[in-house]
């Protein structure tokens, strides 16, 4: 592959893995905000929560696998435990109520952090068979990248085969759908909903320890990338998953391709196609349901 | 006559005025001997003087993402009120007077700046302003100084546009360096020290200070390496999650060597991703110097960063006794008295680098209030302009009467595996770090090619020469 084109598919690929890195970071959002609409300001301090106690499993284990194994369920039972005994105390004041709530929980979960961890940078260290490169067609890719890819294709195919091909999956789009209905019914509506905020959390969490080996773990992690997961949300559309994964993508290579070609442009571009696609699909561009 | 002081003027420009901005040997200065025996300070216990005191507002980031940069400020200024209160306090306004710190943690936002900084001294009635991390919040302390008639002393924030014609302040001093004369003092070193590498990319964060940053850097590069190339320039947004893309054009340019200005978390990030997609270029820097993160990148990693210094010396670091004693009482306090996070962590291994920077100037601004006897802000400026002070290290600067700046010469530091780190660390274990490469061979680069930059249309600088 001559230089120029191997630069053009290098930085397709890279879209391609900062989009997977929207996704993981969106996915648990998605499932949240977009199918439950709790309002969950504290989501990306989740993430960064998960960060930290993946940098702890490591310092305690040496093992990466431990940490993304156990930090995601560690974190997922923390949000747990806000919803069940916090949000839904809120949930009768509405969006706005959920709004003050977490956004409250989320400079608890900062100082917790700082008063555990420090003020400092901390580092994951990625497992060893990720390190360096690997050829791919004349180009030579990072390995963890490839790895980033391919966990959030491994994580979108089990929220879909769950969501879509499990008994429990038809119990929480019918409980999303009607959860008086599904009540009548006996089966425990808080119970499930419960169930669907610890799973999306618990992708908050995969995502925090995904992605802190090619990041600084410190105390704005969480401000780094709130902003893009709402964006990603709200652009794709409320309650789907399968939105939030097409847009994720189309984000990463908006990003990667506009710093090729248009770099002082680049970060608008992301912005901007939001901007178009809710004016003209005010639901987002998958989008089921009022936001 | 007349062409005897023509004579005279043409030799006073040509050899004078450059020579008083070079290490001119200055009456003020560090002397480790009046030093007090500093065995019970720890930056996590300090003790707070109450009564007539001189208050100073460390204004800075103590809650909030920054947070650890509060606490770098707050070791070393505290460092130095606990040695100077030791020594039973500052003869000013007809008594000796110790030193009160008040934290002044301004969240890293404008709005809290303004309001914390107004506190400090409508309330709190603080004598002086120390501060700060972030240029657009040294601005608003530098308004507020010059609204009340409080000295503010600039230690950390390095736009050159806060003390040009719309921002300057008498009240204002700047004894941090300035972006501008980073970018150039890193081209002097390129273009007249080292001579290798000719093709350079700039990538720096999108804000005033990368801009300014980059164009010292591209003004130096003119000046001083006219043949080298920028193949690429960049700037891209703060906080960036991911650097492949520009990392990628990098790549494809050809550069030899990538300039940049990021500070944490880009900084870290922007190393980390470079090597792990394989790229170790070397990058000429301010910022990558953290030492955790240099650890996880690793020796090899870490090889051949350039850095600039503003408390470098020429050669070995340690070249009197006194300057070992000094070095040796802040590292054994490290290392056997501070338990607390994150004091007890590498970042503060040495108290040197940018610590041992704002130890120093604290120590000018001091010192200042002692010659000028008084805690009266038009006594300290009288005193303050003009003056030169002499480091620990031996660096001396000078402030410039006409806008506040600090003239001095910087340093750049080479880093190199822990092998050859003796170059500079000259004691026993002769390395600064062993899991990370570090400070090696140093190079001055003189003041006079690296004077901070000067508004002309500032009317006190009207007429002047950079050199003041």
């Amino acid at each position: 592959m001559d230089p120029v084109t191997a630069m053009y598919v290098a930085q397709g690929i890279h879209g391609l893995a900062y989009g997977m890195i929207l996704f993981l970071i969106a996915s648990g959002l998605n499932v949240i905000f977009g199918m439950m609409g709790v309002l969950n300001l504290a989501h990306a301090a989740f993430f960064m929560l998960s960060g930290y106690l993946g940098y702890q499993a490591v310092s305690l284990t040496g093992n990466f696998w431990a940490a993304l194994l156990l930090a995601p369920i560690a974190t997922a039972l923390c949000g747990v435990l806000m919803e069940r005994f916090l949000l839904g105390k809120v949930h009768a004041f509405g969006h706005l109520g959920e709004l003050i709530l977490t956004v409250g929980v989320a400079q608890i979960i900062l100082a917790a952090v700082k008063g555990i961890w420090g003020t400092e940078n901390l580092s994951l260290r990625m497992p060893p068979i990720l390190e360096g490169q690997i050829a791919l067609a004349g180009l030579n890719y990072p390995i963890y990248r490839l790895f980033i890819i391919g966990l959030a294709l491994v994580v979108m195919a089990v929220m879909a085969l769950l969501l879509y091909k499990t008994r429990l999956g038809k119990i929480v789009r019918a409980a999303v759908a009607d959860a008086g209905m599904v009540n009548a019914l006996g089966i425990n509506v808080p119970l499930v909903f419960t169930l669907v905020f610890g799973v999306g959390i618990w992708m908050a969490g995969v995502a925090g320890v995904t992605i802190a080996p090619i990041l600084t773990v410190f105390p704005g992690l969480a401000d780094q990338v709130g902003n893009d997961a709402f964006l990603v949300v709200v652009t794709a559309g409320f309650g789907s998953l399968g939105g939030a994964f097409v847009v994720s993508i189309i984000f990463g290579l908006l990003s990667s391709y506009g710093i090729q070609f248009v770099s002082q442009f680049a970060p608008i571009l992301v912005v901007a196609f939001t901007g178009l696609v809710l004016a003209l699909r005010p639901h987002g561009l998958f989008g089921t349901r009022e936001g | 006559m007349k062409a005897a002081l023509a004579g005279a003027s043409l030799f006073a420009a040509l050899f004078l005025i450059p020579a008083a901005y070079a290490q001119a040997p200055s009456k003020a200065g560090f002397e480790v001997k009046d030093m007090s025996d500093m065995s019970d300070f720890d930056p996590a216990n300090t003790v707070v003087p109450t009564g007539d005191t001189i208050k100073i507002a460390v204004v800075a980031s103590f809650s909030g993402p920054a947070a650890l940069v509060g606490q770098v400020y707050w070791a070393s200024i505290s460092w130095v009120a606990h040695d100077v209160n030791k020594r039973g306090g500052i003869l000013v306004d007809g008594k000796k007077k110790l030193i009160e710190l008040i934290k002044a943690d301004h969240q890293s936002k404008p709005d809290v700046t303004k309001k914390i900084v107004e506190r400090m001294v409508l309330q709190e009635k603080v004598h002086i302003l120390w501060g700060t991390d972030g240029s657009n919040l040294q601005k608003i302390i530098n308004e507020t100084a010059n609204k009340y008639k409080v000295i503010a002393i600039n230690t950390a924030s390095l736009s050159d546009d806060l003390q040009d014609a719309t921002n300057f302040s008498r009240y204002a001093f700047q004894s941090s360096m300035s972006a501008d004369q980073l970018g150039r003092a890193h081209a002097y070193y390129y273009g007249q020290i080292r001579k290798k590498e000719k093709k350079f990319y700039i990538l720096c964060q999108d804000y005033s200070f990368g801009h300014v940053l980059a164009e010292g850097f591209k003004k130096g590069m003119k000046e001083y390496y006219p043949d080298a190339q920028i193949v690429g320039e960049d700037y891209h947004k703060l906080f960036l999650t991911d650097f492949a893309p520009y990392l990628e054009k990098i790549k494809a340019s050809g550069a030899e060597v990538v300039f940049t200005g990021d500070w944490i978390p880009d900084a870290a990030n922007l190393l980390k991703q470079a090597r792990q997609m394989g790229i170790s270029l070397p990058f000429a820097h301010v910022f990558l110097d953290e030492p955790n993160f240099l650890h996880e990148v690793g020796v090899e990693g870490t090889k051949g960063l350039v850095q600039i210094s503003q408390y470098g010396v020429e050669g070995a670091a340690f070249k009197t006794p006194e300057q070992i004693k000094y070095y040796k009482t802040w590292n054994d306090q490290w290392r056997n008295k501070w338990k607390t996070p994150p004091f007890n962590s590498r970042l503060f291994e040495h108290g040197a680098g940018n610590i041992g920077s704002y130890i120093q100037q604290t120590y000018w601004l001091l010192d200042v209030m002692a010659r000028a006897r008084s805690t009266d802000p038009e006594k300290i400026i009288q005193i303050w302009e003009g003056d030169s002070y002499r480091f620990i290290n031996g660096k001396v600067l000078t402030m410039r009467p006409c806008d506040h700046k600090a003239v001095q010469d910087l340093h750049i530091l080479e880093f190199v595996p822990p092998d050859q780190q003796k170059q500079s660390f000259n004691i026993p274990p002769y390395y600064w770090f062993q899991g990370t490469s570090a400070a090696g061979p140093v190079h001055t680069i003189p003041a006079k090619v690296v004077l901070p930059w000067m508004d002309p249309k500032l009317d006190r600088c009207k007429g002047k020469n950079p050199a003041g």
